[in-house]
């Protein structure tokens, strides 16, 4: 009984996410060509969906062929989906990205420019009331990570953990996931987790945004920085394509409509950097806590 | 303390008072029949409502309490929390939780209170209680409670993992609403209730009106007809032609028939009163002309022979009697002058020497005479003798004229309480029924040679001493009058004056 009820829930979930989808998908151009998939997943706030239908017709008409955005809620997920080829680019996490492939299927595209910079944080919050000062009084706590494969979200903040002694798997009394770094900010705000990790360009954003719900926490650490999180491209792509999408993105500070959508995303622009810029993640992941990662926010 | 007894109370107000206890009584029972039925669906569609919302959150929890994704079953908590939008403040929940077998916190709706991964640990013995029903339950249930006055209810769903007990969603919503939605009714049905009593009081005042006030008509009539005041009865009005119109019709024809019957009866009384009084203006006339008739033819031949003195002594004789006649009618006729005139009292002694006279009026007669004294001798009667006397030798000689052929006449006396009662009783030919009508009539007489004044003299003497008098006859029988005096203090015989 059980059994059958959990399959027709999740029959549901289905439902409601293929119904979402539907409505973020735009008509298909002239043509009635295949759309260009792009995977979304926590990184970016996706709570206006009406920004993404604009963002993809945006794109679209750059492209001339029809873009939609597909949502997944961890990385995992979208990662199996490049890896199948269901996607053509996704927005993914550096951690995902330094991961080792084998065969290797993906390709970086463009790098997010935020405040001048291909370049974020990871920062651990605490309630804005609550009595915490650093990382030791959160012993016997709460806390929150976003998603198993995220960098601000949880490789970062194991490591500085693990950097000031302390081992995030004994530490806490209970540790959950949200699969988003709003929620995150979110489940701090609403106490379930008495503290948590976030990519710094959503809780700023938040505040920006949001700040009923983003002031109710506090930073009381910040990592280094590491490469923001970049736009990938399955590598079976088809070059023309490719380099269609690329020049869509990174043109978009080139006109009135493309700012104005990257204004809703508190973004400068998109990029063209190294992959080299995401070689700190995977240092960081591959040889443990080799980096002073700390610093006073 | 009479007017607070109910069958002291007026019709006009215990009608509208039934007619009211009545409406009251229904609106209340259907009230709370309505407020119970209501209260009761309202409880199990909430029953429902909770256990639909628990399971909500049960449904996804099995696999979020094994990964220990407190996250994902915060949000569903959250979720059912918030009200969709067709539903009323009616279900809102006020607190909901998963707890692991353990019973240690793995999602609650209030966290900073609440925190995760810690056993949950109420304070109060209630809610200890619920807890351990809620832990140790292994099917869906619904508990109830109440806290700080506010009602609630509790929807448990235990939750399974390869049918081993892994945790419990408890999910509750407040009653309160329910509470005062029936709180509301209880007012709606009391507000009903005021009114349809006032609509109830003043049916009843109107019924009443209409019913009583003829019945109010007819008692005032009653009384106006018991004192005698035919003439001032008012006619009751009638307004329905139900069994009250119907009563009041009857009253007013009965009372037009009471006044119609008295008016007729006074003229009657009227007529009879003028053909007695023409009675005795021609029994005057009769009993005076006849002898002076002959008293005038006397004094005619005595003016032809005014030197006769045969004639004249005898016609003068003849005059004599003549006058004596007509003097001895007058004096008959102003009875009630003499008696006036002598109130002299008398003992008992006359009533003995009474007999001797009656012997004698029976004397050269086959009658015989019973004479029954019950009286004492020397008791002393305050009373006009000759009165009673001739009382007793009118009856006397009135029972003796009508046994020509002779027979028993009897007369008795006695004391009775309050009164003197004399009988005299004679075995004569008896009266018939038309002639006891008129038989103390002045100048009624069956014989040629009676003045029809003994009897009426008799009644008019005893009426002056407040008496009374009856006969007792019928033809062939004889007759029996009886009368009574009053006796006043000692005995007496008193005039009623």
């Amino acid at each position: 009984m059980p059994d059958m009820r959990r399959r027709w829930v999740m029959r549901r979930i289905r439902h409601v996410i293929l119904l979402i989808l539907a409505m973020a998908t735009p008509l298909p151009a002239a043509g009635g060509e295949e759309p260009l998939r792009i995977g979304l997943t926590a990184v970016v706030v996706r709570e206006n969906l009406r920004f993404f239908d604009r963002w993809s017709e945006y794109l679209s008409a750059r492209l001339g062929r029809p873009v939609s955005f597909v949502q997944r809620r961890a990385y995992r997920d979208v990662m199996d989906l490049l890896a199948k080829g269901e996607l053509d680019v996704a927005w993914i996490c550096g951690f995902p990205f330094v991961q080792k492939r084998d065969p290797e299927f993906l390709e970086l595209l463009a790098v997010p420019v935020y405040r001048g910079t291909p370049l974020y944080r990871s920062y651990i919050i605490v309630h804005q009331d609550s009595p915490y000062l650093g990382m030791e009084d959160l012993e016997g706590r709460v806390f929150a990570y976003s998603d198993p494969d995220s960098n601000s979200g949880y490789l970062v903040p194991r490591k500085m953990f693990q950097r000031a002694g302390l081992d995030p798997d004994l530490f806490f009394r209970l540790t959950f996931f949200t699969f988003s770094h709003a929620e995150t900010v979110q489940a701090v705000t609403d106490r379930v987790a008495d503290a948590g990790a976030v990519d710094s360009y959503v809780w700023e954003f938040l505040i920006e945004r949001r700040p009923e719900l983003a002031k109710q926490t506090r930073v009381i650490r910040r990592s280094e920085t590491f490469g923001f999180p970049p736009i990938v491209a399955r590598l079976g792509l088809d070059p023309g394509v490719r380099a269609g999408i690329e020049a869509a993105f990174i043109g978009m500070t080139a006109d009135l409509e493309g700012r104005a959508l990257l204004q809703e995303l508190a973004l400068d622009g998109f990029a063209k950097y190294s992959p080299d810029l995401y070689e700190p993640i995977r240092v960081l992941a591959e040889a443990g806590v080799a980096f002073p990662l700390q610093e006073r926010p | 303390m009479k007017a607070l007894h109910p069958h002291g109370w007026s019709l006009t107000v215990k009608i509208p008072l039934t007619i009211t206890v009545v409406a009251v009584g229904v609106a209340v029972t259907i009230g709370v029949a309505m407020i119970v039925h209501d209260r009761a669906r309202f409880q199990a569609a909430l029953e429902d409502n909770v256990l639909l919302k628990a399971r909500a959150v049960a449904a996804t929890a099995p696999e979020a309490l094994l990964r220990g994704d407190s996250w994902s079953l915060y949000q569903s908590l959250k979720q059912v929390a918030v009200p969709a939008s067709h539903e009323s403040q009616l279900s809102a929940v006020t607190t909901g939780m998963v707890l692991d077998a353990e019973g240690r916190v793995m999602a609650h709706l209030d966290p900073a209170n609440n925190p995760l991964g810690l056993p949950f640990r109420p304070e109060d013995g209630v809610e200890r209680e619920l807890l351990d029903r809620a832990l140790s339950a292994r099917n869906p249930l619904v508990l109830s409670g109440a806290k700080k006055k506010e009602g609630f209810l509790e929807g448990v769903i235990p939750v399974f993992a390869d049918e081993k007990f892994i945790g419990a969603v408890r999910l509750r919503i407040s009653t309160a609403e329910l509470t005062a939605r029936n709180h509301d009714a209880a007012i709606t049905v009391l507000g009903l209730t005021l009114g349809l009593a006032a609509i109830g009081s003043l049916l009843g005042a109107l019924i009443s009106r209409r019913m009583v006030g003829p019945l109010k008509g007819l008692a005032r009539g009653l009384e106006s007809i018991g004192r005698g005041e035919l003439a001032s009865v008012a006619p009751v009005a009638i307004r329905d032609l139900d069994e009250v119109g119907m009563l009041a019709g009857s009253f007013n024809r009965m009372t037009a028939e009471l006044a119609e019957k008295k008016r007729l009866e006074q003229q009657v009384a009227l007529n009879e009163k003028l053909a007695g009084l023409g009675r005795i203006a021609a029994g005057v006339a009769h009993e005076v002309n006849n002898p002076l008739g002959g008293m005038l033819n006397c004094i005619d031949t005595l003016k032809k022979h005014p030197d006769d003195p045969e004639l004249l002594r005898r016609y003068l004789n003849l005059l004599e009697t003549g006058l004596n006649r007509i003097a001895s009618t007058v004096r008959g006729l102003l009875v009630d002058l003499h008696y006036e005139a002598s109130p002299k009292p008398c003992d008992l002694a006359c009533l003995f020497d009474l007999k001797d006279l009656v012997a004698a009026e029976m004397e050269g007669r086959n009658v015989q005479l019973h004479w029954e004294n019950a009286l004492d001798r020397e008791a002393c009667l305050s009373c006009s003798c000759p009165h009673l006397q001739q009382i007793i030798l009118n009856l006397t000689k009135n029972g003796v004229q009508v046994m020509p052929d002779g027979g028993t006449l009897a007369v008795r006396s006695r004391r009775e309480a309050r009164a003197l009662v004399l009988e005299v009783e004679d075995t004569g030919i008896g009266i018939s029924e038309q002639d006891q009508h008129h038989l103390f009539d002045p100048f009624f007489t069956n014989r040629p040679d009676g003045s029809g004044l003994g009897l009426w003299i008799t009644f008019r003497l005893v009426q002056r001493m407040g008496g009374s008098i009856q006969v007792d006859s019928a033809p062939g029988r004889g007759s029996r009058f009886e009368v009574r005096l009053p006796l006043t203090d000692a005995g007496a015989v008193e005039p009623a004056e």
